[in-house]
């Protein structure tokens, strides 16, 4: 079920064609039912959007710094865009490829994880099911400010046995943040299969479906928008993690764009804020498309994938 | 609700967790003990601006001596804590490039070894070596050197100022918004950019001892000269013409726009001035109390881990290779940072913003890099901006002072 | 629910049999693709574990092999038997789990009874190795000797060219004495009769060894040790300290003090001085006695912790309601590009975090920044150098950061909540906001809760915004301690175990302990008060 389609079945549901036949009465009505909706869209777009516009305008100004934004837009070089692109010590292409990669790898990973875990938790009663979800949830309260050291010792360990999955190495990045897979997700999740009634399992149960097969064919389908939800998180909580990317991978081909990005302007005295922008810009360009992407499964409701 | 062998799953579930948190234990404390793994490759960490140099002089050093060298790209401002770090492991590089005021944390720790330059010591400038030398022993391979001076702006002021309050009136003969500029951190100042003028009133940070270097139990930061620098901070701000809400990039971004005649920075910021057309001049800086400014020197260089185990390969990386006069020249091309061997200095100097640059720092002192130098930088600079913003300036001075005492005192 | 299909077949009640027999098939059908990508699955598990056996047993790592083969049995037992399904479904997150963060949280809570930091963080081998290197001194005025290495039955001797071209043979312990039969290239010795010439490939080879040796110049030690640098010349140099391995000892052979290893981890002269480096030891409960007597953290404890809670709850309170607000105003299905808005509402979320700082840092200059000049038309109003102002800021730039993901999970948390709730509530005449309140508002915080609970233990150690916008300040000079208006706990931990270029990680780690059992106090109090809420389903 897409957007347009809702939309259209709204339009002719709620409110009959606007504008033309009863303008004065059509507008009071638009304006009660949505009209304000759409003075709060607009209001808390500007206060969305307004900081980037900064950045947006920085990335156009090569040379430029940040502060010369307070006058936006005063200049329009796409220079800073094709130099992005044209730097060998510096491979952004490659960083962007490398973060769709980690990035959606690892969110698959939790989202699948997750589900396993949230499953377990929802439908089945077993010994330290209570203290477990409790744990879960204080293991990540730890703050984090010694897992470097320990995750470049643990991934140096695994080097040694498995050299092409611990340090520089991708996948050991892809296995860290896999490590956090449980937690928070596991309760967004769990929150959400608990409103699945238990008795469609029954029904499939008596059906004759094996637990596994509930699982992925049934319930899965059910808890689509929870999954696009924790999917989209878990997507740009890896894109922007920038701490352990920087200590796991070594090389500048295998790097992400968090790492990368940091470069130009960490760079002692030689800051590039108009490339650094650009890059910005680009980077946000994954998230917002995943997230158009999964709208429709994160607002379809759950009627919309019951029905089948 | 009923479900089989719950008991087990539970035992089950603990053994999981426990045997793999030993597994990742004792994996990491092996690595610990067996020591760096390839005794082939050399591995050196570099930032990225200086990578792309490194790469030819890697290859020529693979062409001559057969030994692979892998440059790893790090952030520069990471690579001192990480090195410090993973060494210990014996997993870190044999070389890195760094800052000569890591050296104390570097040496404390125990992660680097001595270096021999033998005969080359002559050839560098004797500020770098100078800089990379702790308790009397040569640390690293000095690549560059720079420091602050003043930028002048030769169509908005055409002679060099003797003294600060002339070059202040200078500034505001010169009808730009400011007379001017020096970036500051609203709520840190910058006491690097300062440091001159807190020379000119005869206030260094520390002593130093017979042999040149500096010496922590001789804190000198609140001598007279000293309370003599806090009221001029106060004055200066008072006057606006210190300011700190003026940042570095905004103070970057106003002397570009031609907002001010005069500014104090470093190379780093030239290029970026001349590209935007104004024809500069580089000028000492002039002394505020009277004696002369001297600005901090920073020193780049090589250092060696003291767990290589291609001690031999690396030390003639850093000495043959890092210290040519090819290299130098090459590095200094790259960053414009003016090179540390005399003879690459002095070939670069035909350019006059090197050479200016290179005959303010001819005064300059090379920032300390003892431990002891952490603890002053920790009340330096909120000082110094609450000074500037109106604080009684000889208390704060005086209260910092003996801060920092108690905080190197421990 | 309640039982596998596997162990008890007794729900099955309908006895048509056609439709058995479907069901039969389909079971059959479905039961072999699993089992199929269950032996696979397992299959890889097993094959990495068994390569890891034959790593680690060449290797010799008794105990890490034991792990992997208890480990993998215990996967393989999971899953091949019947029923535990329970573990079948939570194994694959919980070894993620327990080799990712439990490893870091335990490796964290050793850290925490060690010295290990700035000094200390190596072994005693590596001390003693470091110091011997640096009390290498290079005797003044003393001549670049010419090498060449010898080999002879393994043995490595340094041949040496003096400057005045007299040529000598030395090793390890063999002092140097002269040869007159070398083989001469110009005036350099490059060979002896008997001895193989090492070049430099071979020096390479064995670089480790070749960099090790001290040849002694006479007989007298004290006259110095010729070391090589680079396998091509000699220098020589005299140490200023002196290892006494059977005592333990150090000692300075300039000033004749003598320091011991007093159990410390660092060389201690009588008078109290240490040699640095030092080594890593374990200290026991040293670090949290400091963490609970520490000067620096006492003064400021109390208005720190104060804040640091408000800054918390704060923050959640704000990003939940203003997520929660725009929710609820975005899910309505009659409202036309409902799907822009979200985009753009997301944004904050998608650009890098210390990007958003530096901007938000910038536009809230005082006298330049974009708030001031252009909303507020020139005021000057100091906003983060202002106490209150700064922590209004902090909390402001946080909310910017923080609603889109509230926005987001209240979102989807909503759809979890049926239709037909709000339209039986509507026909029974609840207002739009009673329903709000007594139907929608309870349910999603069953499923919420644990979020938010998370979200305050997240921001009750949210260092990174704190140090990126503020670095904790603005400071009060005058007060003497490194904290400022907007530290929080964590941060101000930080600035306490790592002032200026010395890290006390032993001093951090048990400081992270403390907060931890703080935090996971209040989440489990929490919980049991929304236990309530979670019966409610």
């Amino acid at each position: 079920m897409t957007t347009t389609t809702q939309e259209q079945k709204s339009d002719a549901a709620v409110s009959p064609p606007a504008a033309v036949g009863h303008p004065r009465r059509s507008f009071k009505r638009w304006a009660r039912e949505t009209g304000w909706r759409h003075i709060i869209g607009v209001i808390m777009s500007i206060f969305a959007a307004f900081p980037l516009l900064y950045v947006f305008s920085a990335s156009l100004n090569p040379g430029g710094t940040l502060v010369t934004a307070n006058s936006l837009f005063s200049s329009f070089n796409f220079g800073s865009y094709v130099d992005l692109f044209n730097r060998p010590q510096q491979p952004y292409a490659a960083w962007f490829g490398n973060t769709l990669l980690i990035g959606g790898i690892s969110s698959l990973g939790t989202v699948f994880l997750g589900a396993l875990a949230a499953y377990a938790f929802s439908r089945m009663r077993f010994i330290g099911r209570r203290v477990g979800l409790l744990t879960l949830l204080l293991v990540q309260m730890f703050p984090q400010l010694l897992a470097v050291v320990a995750i470049f010792l643990l991934l140096s360990g695994i080097s040694e046995i498995f050299p092409a999955i611990g340090l520089n190495s991708q996948i050991g990045l892809i296995m860290v943040y896999l490590g956090g897979a449980l937690g928070v997700n596991t309760y967004l999740m769990y929150g959400f299969f608990n409103t699945v009634p238990s008795s469609i399992d029954e029904a499939a149960k008596i059906d004759g479906a094996g637990h596994a097969r509930i699982f992925f064919t049934i319930i899965l389908r059910l808890v689509a928008p929870i999954l696009a939800v924790v999917g989209l998180l878990s997507f740009v909580g890896t894109t922007s993690e920038f701490v352990i990317a920087s200590i796991v991978l070594i090389d500048p081909d295998k790097q992400t764009l968090a790492v990368g990005l940091y470069q130009f302007v960490s760079q002692e005295f030689s800051r590039n804020w108009s490339i650094f922008a650009a890059g910005a810009v680009l980077a946000a360009i994954p998230v917002m498309t995943l997230f158009l992407f999964l709208q429709k499964y994160i607002v379809g409701g759950l009627t919309a994938g019951s029905v089948k | 609700m009923r479900v089989n062998n719950k008991g087990l799953w539970a035992v089950g579930a603990l053994t999981v967790t426990a045997s793999l948190a030993l597994t990742g234990c004792t994996a990491a404390s092996d690595t610990a003990d067996n020591g760096a793994g390839t005794g082939e490759a050399l591995t050196v960490w570099v930032d990225a601006d200086r990578a792309a140099v490194l790469k030819d002089a890697a290859a020529d050093f693979t062409a001559e001596t057969g030994v692979e060298v892998k440059l790893v790209q790090k952030e520069f401002g990471d690579i001192r804590d990480q090195f410090i770090a993973q060494v210990p492991t014996g997993k870190g590089p044999d070389v890195v490039i760094g800052a000569h005021d890591w050296l104390g944390t570097f040496v404390t720790n125990g992660v680097v070894a001595p270096v021999e330059l033998g005969d080359k010591a002559d050839a560098f400038q004797d500020v770098g070596i100078t800089a990379m030398s702790y308790e009397g022993q040569v640390y690293g391979v000095p690549y560059s050197i720079e420091n602050i001076a003043l930028v002048r702006n030769t169509a908005l002021a055409p002679s060099t100022p003797a003294t600060f309050d002339e070059m202040v009136t200078m500034g505001k003969a010169a009808g730009t918004e400011y007379p001017f500029l020096v970036g500051l951190d609203p709520e840190a100042a910058d006491p690097y950019h300062l440091y001159p003028f807190q020379t000119s009133f005869g206030a260094p940070v520390f002593g130093t001892a017979a042999d040149g270097s500096y010496d922590a139990d001789a804190l000198e930061i609140g001598n007279a000269g000293g309370d003599k620098f806090a009221a001029w901070l106060a004055a200066q701000g008072a006057a606006g013409v210190l300011n700190t809400n003026i940042t570095g990039d905004l103070a970057k971004e106003k002397f570009i726009a031609g907002e001010s005649p005069f500014y104090l920075t470093g190379p780093w910021n030239v290029p970026a001035a001349v590209e935007a057309g104004i024809d500069v001049a580089i000028d000492p800086i002039p002394s505020a109390g009277g004696e002369t400014a001297q600005p901090f020197v920073g020193v780049q260089g090589f250092f060696v881990s003291s767990k290589s185990e291609n001690a031999l390969a690396a030390n003639e990386f850093i000495v043959n290779y890092m210290g040519s006069e090819e290299v130098q020249t090459a590095l200094f091309e790259v960053g414009g940072r003016a090179p540390a061997l005399t003879a690459s200095f002095e070939a670069a100097s035909a350019d006059p913003i090197v050479a200016g640059f290179g005959a303010v720092g001819e005064n300059a002192v090379p920032m300390p890099s003892i431990p002891a130098m952490g603890a002053v930088w920790e009340f330096w600079g909120v000082t110094e901006a609450a000074i500037i913003n109106g604080g009684d300036a000889t208390s704060l001075w005086q209260k910092m002072s003996g801060d920092i005492e108690t905080a190197i005192a421990g | 629910m309640t039982t596998t299909p596997e162990t008890d077949p007794g729900p099955i009640r309908q006895s048509a049999r056609a439709k058995r027999a479907t069901r039969i098939a389909d079971a059959a059908a479905g039961g072999w693709k699993i089992v199929a990508i269950k032996i696979l699955g397992l299959g890889v598990v097993d094959a990495i574990a068994i390569y890891a056996l034959f790593v680690l047993v060449r290797s010799e790592s008794w105990l890490v092999a034991g792990l992997v083969v208890a480990v993998t049995l215990l996967v393989n037992w999971i899953y091949f038997s019947r029923g535990k399904l329970p573990a079948k479904y939570l194994a694959p997150g919980l070894i993620f789990l327990a080799i990712f963060q439990i490893f870091v949280l335990l490796y964290s809570g050793y850290i925490a009874f060690t010295n290990y930091g700035t000094g200390h963080n190596s072994t005693k081998a590596d001390a003693v190795n470091s110091l011997l290197l640096s009390s290498q001194n290079r005797v003044a005025d003393s001549p670049n000797y010419r090498l060449t290495v010898l080999e002879q039955l393994g043995e490595i001797s340094f041949l040496v060219t003096e400057p005045d071209g007299s040529v000598s043979i030395g090793g390890e312990e063999r002092p140097l004495k002269e040869v007159n039969n070398a083989q001469l290239e110009g005036d350099v010795a490059v060979g002896l009769a008997g001895y193989t010439s090492l070049g430099f490939q071979d020096i390479l080879g064995r670089q480790s060894a070749i960099a090790a040796i001290s040849v002694p110049l006479t007989d007298d030690p004290n006259d110095g040790m010729l070391r090589t640098p680079d396998g091509s010349s000699a220098f020589l140099y005299t140490s200023s300290l002196d290892y006494d391995e059977a005592a333990g000892t150090m000692r300075d052979k300039n000033s004749g003090i003598t320091y011991s290893d007093i159990g410390t981890g660092a060389f201690t002269s009588d008078n109290g001085q240490e040699l640095l480096p030092g080594w890593k030891i374990e200290v026991g409960l040293d670090n949290f006695v400091r963490a609970f007597t520490e000067e620096s953290i006492r003064g400021p404890l109390i208005s720190v912790t104060v804040w640091t809670f408000a800054f918390a709850f704060l923050s959640v309170f704000t990003t939940f309601a203003l997520g929660l607000f725009l929710a609820i105003v975005f899910n309505d299905k009659r409202m036309k590009s409902r799907k822009y808005y979200r985009i753009i509402m997301i944004l904050p979320y998608a650009f890098p975090g210390f990007l958003s700082a530096l901007v938000w840092a910038g536009m809230m200059n005082q006298e330049f920044g974009f708030i001031n000049t252009v909303l507020l038309g020139g005021a000057e109003v100091p906003w983060l150098t202002n106490e209150w102002l700064a922590k209004g800021s902090v909390l402001f730039v946080n909310l910017w950061l923080g609603f889109p993901y509230m926005f987001l999970v209240t979102t989807g948390a909503l759809q979890a909540i049926p239709e037909e709730l709000t339209e039986a509530a509507t026909v029974d005449g609840a207002k739009p906001w009673a329903i709000f309140r007594f139907v929608k508002l309870p349910l999603l915080l069953v499923s919420v809760a644990p979020l938010l609970i998370s979200s305050f233990a997240f921001n009750f150690n949210n260092f990174n915004l704190i140090y990126m916008l503020t670095n904790g300040g603005p400071r009060d000079v005058s007060a003497g301690v490194n904290v400022g208006a907007t530290d929080i706990l964590i941060s101000m931990v930080y600035k306490v175990a790592f002032v200026g270029a010395n890290r006390d990680y032993g001093l951090a780690s048990a400081f992270a302990i403390i907060i931890f059992i703080l935090v996971a106090g209040i989440a489990i109090i929490s919980f049991r008060r929304t236990k309530s809420l979670e019966e409610l389903n």
